[in-house]
């Protein structure tokens, strides 16, 4: 029977009915299966076929996203159940990302963080126009892997050289990785600030945190 | 200088519309809903403080709500046409109902060299090579600095393209740049060119393009610049991208809804500063994502004509997009999606035609290319051109002398006729024989050597020394004031 709900889980997120997953979740909690096993033979489960459509070409876009919503609301039901077994869900990495400061330019960033997110990623999403300051004091407080910086203008692309700076300066640089992205940035330009990886799109960004978390 | 006129009915000139008036009233009306109803996002304290003294609403501190009367006003003072002149003061370009021009597009990142095919960084020899091409090729009106040249202080290279293009051509320009103050030195540098503020005004040659960060999110620097040329008297171009399917709906009517909303802000605020400033509007199709590659492509037909058909309901000049690929080399694909934009804008009737020259999708340029495209243009123009049928053009008593036996060749109708037809310069129409003689090229290597040739040959109409001195010191004190 249980193989039966995770198998129905599964279906939900790969077919994109988000409130199906939530309302099976909840079926699954309340008849009593574990919150890591519906994650991973279930949620999970679901996630890697959607991944694996999508580099066939089989899926676009939109389905990605509408099943990544729906892993993170069905996530958001799990999550306090694992605290309470004093469980954590297997976490790939710790990720600070955000558009840097002078560009609030949100999209780009928002796609690359619910993508990590959903691929296993404990996301912190600083929003848009982010001080340097701020990047550097969350790093610290979160302890993250990678710290992801977008910017979508030629003229904000160079505050990403900045912040790695104030990595340096603040003497953190050589605990986070630092990777960036946006319409204007390239692998030479990485290379230049210093930078440890770049990405051309959200799949290619969460293929890159995984190397740098591996 | 192209002469096409669309939609032309005394001239004769071909008739397209991709929707109907009634359609375009009805996409009208949403964007006078979307500002009423929902409002923009407005980061400029002056553009607010001026919407909400004539009468819109603001709430969230910058949220704006602008009822369709203010609009309607703005409407009925903004100019149906500006008129663009070349750098010698002479009229050069109508921008009004049905006339359409081609110019090359702004800022890649990337370019192909024409000499050896490699993709790599331009630098600023490469902004003059470009505007030195643009310079001798007949079919492009107008240009934009094509490169982002990466040899000069990166915030001040917008000055430096400037000063490259005044330089290397007197055709009128469309410029961008980075902020606000770049956009006062490239006025004054015009009025330098003009020789005062008062002649540039009266003729002007240069216009902004404004970029502005979606249709309902106006940054500060596209306000501050739209705000400084309207108090100028000089043209603005207002063009806010939301990028269908992610910063707007998916769906032709409802993003063209969404971004001409983002115009009608430009529009209203451009008149409340001073009424009767020339103001341009949008005609780019918001360009859809691709779902598969998440790039925003430059040469999708989904969305072409349709913010076209609404800048004609508008009677307003408009700014339109054709002539670029999303291929990466100059190939089959670059040139087939060329020629389809270009016509496809054309019909559409945009008065300002750019990015003529651009590959992956806007990220990069090329020369050969360009001059692709330049010959893609004559064959519009020629194509567009109204259809003479004169008893002259008939020739009946010509078809009658010479009976069914008869031969034209050596007849004076065919001598005096034949040359009005279009005859291209780099598409081949040899035989074989002749093609493969001349080197068997494809059409890619015969721009090339076109680009070369031009390079060695044609010299643009150098600036008067004076002027030259006083341009080079608006760069050069941008430069220090950024050290």
């Amino acid at each position: 029977m249980s193989g039966e709900l995770l198998n129905k889980i599964t279906l939900s997120i790969v077919e994109g009915r988000p409130d199906e997953a939530v309302d099976l979740t909840r079926q699954a909690l309340a008849d009593g299966l574990e919150p890591l096993t519906i994650i991973d033979e279930g949620l999970t489960a679901g996630m890697n076929i959607v991944g694996d459509k999508f580099q066939t070409g089989e899926y676009y876009l939109p389905h990605l996203i509408i099943a990544a919503s729906g892993m993170q609301q069905a996530m958001e039901l799990l999550e306090p159940e694992l605290k309470a077994r004093q469980q954590a869900a297997e976490s790939a990495g710790v990720v600070v990302i955000g558009s840097v400061a002078g560009d609030i330019h949100e999209i780009g960033k928002s796609l690359v963080g619910t993508m990590m997110s959903a691929s296993g990623f404990q996301v912190y999403d600083l929003g848009v126009d982010v001080s340097t300051e701020a990047f550097v004091a969350k790093v610290k407080e979160t302890g993250a892997d990678i710290l992801g910086l977008s910017a979508l203008l030629t003229t904000t692309m160079t505050v990403q050289r900045q912040v790695v700076r104030e990595l340096e300066e603040a003497g953190i640089r050589d605990q986070v990785k630092v990777m960036i992205g946006g319409a204007p940035i390239s692998q030479e330009w990485a290379e230049t600030i210093a930078a440890d990886g770049y990405a051309e799109d959200a799949v290619g960004a969460v293929e890159l945190a995984k190397q740098m978390v591996a | 200088m192209t002469q096409i006129r669309i939609n032309d009915v005394a001239y004769g000139g071909v008739q397209y519309a991709r929707i109907s008036p009634d359609q375009c009233q009805k996409i009208h009306n949403a964007s006078l809903e979307i500002l009423a109803r929902t409002g923009a996002r407005l980061y400029d304290q002056e553009a607010i403080d001026l919407l909400k003294k004539a009468g819109a609403s603001v709430s969230e501190g910058n949220r704006v709500r602008i009822p369709a009367g203010l609009v309607e006003k703005a409407f009925s003072t903004v100019p149906k046409r500006v008129t663009l002149y070349d750098q010698n003061g002479e009229a050069a370009m109508f921008l009004e109902e049905g006339r359409c021009y081609y110019g090359t597009g702004s800022d890649c990142l990337h370019i192909v060299d024409h000499r050896t095919g490699e993709r790599r960084d331009p630098v600023l020899q490469d902004v003059v090579e470009g505007m030195r091409v643009c310079d001798a090729l007949q079919n492009i009106d107008f240009v934009m600095s094509m490169f982002l040249p990466t040899d000069v202080h990166e915030m001040v290279s917008d000055r430096y393209q400037m000063e490259a293009m005044l330089h290397n051509t007197t055709k009128p320009i469309v410029y961008v740049t980075n902020e606000f103050s770049g956009c006062v030195d490239a006025v004054e540098m015009a009025e330098v060119v003009a020789g005062g503020a008062e002649e540039l005004k009266l003729r002007p040659f240069a216009a902004c393009y404004i970029n502005v960060t979606t249709g309902l999110q106006h940054n500060e620097e596209a306000l501050q610049k739209l705000l400084f040329l309207a108090e100028k008297g000089l043209p603005a171009l207002y063009i806010p991208v939301s990028i269908a399917g992610i910063s707007g709906p998916i769906t032709p009517a409802g993003s063209v809804a969404l971004v001409n909303a983002g115009v009608l802000v430009g529009l209203v605020l451009s008149q409340l500063k001073r009424e009767g400033a020339p103001f341009i509007t949008s005609a780019m199709s918001g360009g859809s994502l691709d779902m598969k590659t998440m790039v925003s492509p430059y040469s999708e037909p989904d969305q072409r004509g349709v913010p076209h058909a609404l800048a004609h309901h508008y009677n307003l000049p408009m700014f339109g997009l054709g002539g670029c690929s999303d291929s990466k080399l100059v190939d089959q694909q670059a040139a087939a999606e060329a020629a389809l934009t270009m016509m496809a804008e054309t019909l559409g009737g945009a008065n300002l035609i750019h990015d003529l020259g651009y590959l992956e999708s806007g990220l990069c340029g090329s020369l050969a290319q360009l001059v692709t495209c330049n010959e893609i243009a004559g064959w519009i123009e020629y194509n567009l051109a109204p259809v003479d049928v004169t008893d002259e053009a008939l020739a009946l008593d010509l078809i009658d002398r010479e009976g069914p036996d008869g031969q034209f060749l050596d007849s004076d109708h065919t001598m005096t006729n034949f040359r009005k037809r279009w005859y291209p310069e780099v598409f081949d129409r040899g035989n074989y024989d002749q093609w493969q003689a001349e080197g068997g090229l494809s059409l890619g290597e015969r721009a090339a050597a076109r680009v070369e040739k031009i390079l060695a040959e044609h010299q643009p109409q150098p600036l008067p020394e004076d002027v030259a001195k006083k341009i080079k010191a608006i760069v050069e004190r941008a430069e220090k004031s950024f050290k």
